[in-house]
């Protein structure tokens, strides 16, 4: 159980974290979503202590994370990939991190082991790629068994079989009854692990709901259709619970009818369909939508978020 | 390599019974972190090598015998014990620029890294592992140190014997010489930590803690007003090289307090910074 209370920091005049209040649930995959800078990592930070709140606070079990006794068998955190002395090998960091908690050397091969670092353990992190550097600093959080887990874009730099491999392993720690708090900006890892989310922009909390509901509230079912005699359609269509939406000369996207609803009725006038399918509200749509006008670093009209490529979401 | 995740839920290695964290672990990992890096290793290796290279040369440099009876003087003008505690100790002069770098890397190398998150993590209330990084590179400092004194003093026994200079180990002038260098070194190489630990970064630190050992004597000596000139021999490589040999200005247990004022200071400063901080 992580619980912030109006969790605000300040890096002189820039506001990276601004009265963040909510409350991470045991047993639940809890994400972290925003846009870069939206002071996901901020708050991780702040959590276990390596940022100081300018005001508000953070407790983990109901304690500030420093007053635990045993904060490793507490709270395991990957907080970026390579906090780690590059002149080290795994092994040896794992086993100065295991040692503060007299933990010993062979729950630091287990977890070498459960993370499928074996081949590398005794080469120095120098050498390491990203995919590397996240397995040892998902080692490191997984060393003191802990309660909770805190991970900051854990599946970063992670090849499919990895993404795959920490999606298991969330899952599971959370099946557990875990508390399991992890960060992304990619909606679609989100909408795939998380049970809970937790939307960031500009380092206020704008959203706090399970997935379900989160997609729900984004967008309601839209059908998009395509037919040479779509303006026919759309007449046929209207309705005052019935929004029509023109996208090209060929193409409507239909909110408030079900396909199968638009597919009789075109059948019954006659009117050729080419192509007709249902958009769900995905998280992408729901996250975009609730992060516009909160994003940071915007790209120009060219390189914008495509917003009108609506996807299938095959949950 | 495809683990499933239920591997994590077999805890057998990990006992029922959690320590949590203590101090004693603490300096168990910050021993495990200065044993592990190559840097380290390497730096305590030279100065090995060097202080008894060193060592060597200057027994080498004394006059034999032969050349005494020929009339030449001793030019050091020392009574036999000072030779040896000389000779044992004429490393010190390169060693302690290592044990100043080594010391301000322990902890800057943790900063540049961003491995100094991962122990702040570990223990998050941070003044512990400030502690025992200090302790655990002291000690480890002060026993190569000793070592490498005392091989030198056997390496050179010889030499030394070849022209007439026979001293025990156990001459009240040398033990406690051999003892005071390398409480000299441990003392300078904390003090370097301290620094490392305010600056952060490995060039700063490296600069600052050379600056006080090599420029700020001479800078203070060259200033022609007495006070200041005076105040020369109160920094740590004036004052700490009193530790092992005299220079007629303080006494021992003076100098001891001297290098523990300094380490006092720069070790306060960096722990208030270090609670004080963002990590």
């Amino acid at each position: 159980m992580i619980e912030a209370q109006a969790l605000t920091k300040r890096y002189g005049s820039k506001t990276a974290v601004d009265g963040a209040s909510f409350l991470v649930r045991p047993g639940l995959v809890t994400g972290l979503l925003g846009p870069n800078g939206a002071g996901k990592s901020t708050t991780m930070r702040m959590i276990v202590g390596l940022d100081r709140p300018t005001s508000g606070a953070v407790t983990v079990n109901g304690r500030p994370y420093a007053e635990h006794r045993a904060p490793l068998h507490e709270v395991g955190a990957l907080l970026e990939a390579k906090a780690v002395h590059t002149g080290r090998s795994a092994y040896n960091h794992l086993l100065a991190l295991a040692a503060t908690h007299s933990i010993g050397a062979a729950r630091v091969r287990e977890v070498i082991r459960v993370t499928g670092l074996d081949s590398v353990a005794q080469k120095r992190v120098k050498g390491f790629s990203l995919g590397m550097g996240q397995r040892l600093g998902i080692a490191a959080a997984l060393l003191g068994d802990p309660q909770t887990l805190i991970l900051d874009e854990p599946v970063n730099g992670l090849d499919p079989e990895g993404v795959l491999w920490v999606r298991t392993l969330v899952r599971h720690l959370a099946a557990e009854g875990r508390t399991v708090l992890l960060s992304s900006h990619l909606m679609s890892e989100m909408a795939l692990t998380a049970d809970h989310i937790i939307v960031f922009g500009r380092g206020r909390v704008i959203a706090d709901a399970p997935v379900s509901e989160f997609i729900g509230q984004g967008k309601a079912a839209t059908v998009r259709v395509t037919s040479p005699r779509v303006d026919e359609l759309a007449r046929l269509l209207e309705s005052p619970d019935v929004t029509v939406t023109r996208i090209d000369e060929v193409t409507i996207d239909v909110v408030g009818v079900t396909a199968e609803a638009i597919g009789e009725l075109a059948a019954s006038a006659g009117i050729a369909l080419h192509g007709i399918n249902t958009v769900t509200g995905s998280l992408e749509d729901a996250y975009l939508k609730l992060t516009a006008g909160e994003v940071e670093y915007r790209s120009d009209a060219s390189g914008q978020p495509a917003t009108n490529n609506q996807q299938e979401v095959s949950r | 390599m495809t683990r499933t995740a239920a591997d994590t839920a077999n805890r057998s290695s990990l006992e029922e019974s959690v320590h949590g964290l203590t101090f004693a672990g603490i300096l168990r990992s910050e021993w495990i972190k200065l044993r592990s890096l190559r840097s380290t290793v390497w730096s305590f290796s030279i100065m090995f090598v060097l202080q008894i290279g060193l060592g060597v040369l200057m027994a080498f440099t004394l006059p034999t015998s032969n050349d005494s009876a020929s009339g030449m003087v001793n030019p050091f003008a020392m009574d036999d014990p000072m030779v040896v505690v000389t000779t044992v100790t004429a490393g010190l002069a390169l060693g302690q620029l290592i044990i100043a770098v080594l010391g301000v890397l322990v902890i800057s190398g943790e900063y540049s890294t961003g491995q100094i998150r991962s122990t702040f993590t570990a223990v998050p209330t941070r003044l512990p592992a400030l502690w025992a990084k200090s302790i655990v590179f002291a000690v480890v400092t002060f026993v190569v140190s000793v070592l490498s004194m005392l091989l030198t003093f056997v390496v050179t026994l010889p030499i030394l014997a070849s022209r007439d200079i026979s001293v025990s180990l156990l001459d009240e002038a040398v033990w406690p010489a051999i003892v005071g260098a390398a409480a000299y070194l441990s003392f300078l190489g904390v003090i370097s930590l301290g620094l490392g630990a305010i600056i952060r970064s490995t060039a700063g630190g490296i600069a600052s803690s050379l600056g006080l050992i090599l420029v700020v004597p001479v800078i203070l000596v060259v200033i022609p007003v007495t006070w200041v000139q005076d105040l020369a021999n109160w920094l740590p490589s004036t004052a700490g090289g009193q530790l092992y040999r005299d220079l007629g200005v303080f006494e021992v247990w003076q100098a001891q307090l001297i290098m523990l004022g300094w380490v006092a200071l720069f070790l306060g400063i960096a722990a208030l910074l270090l609670k004080r901080r963002d990590a």
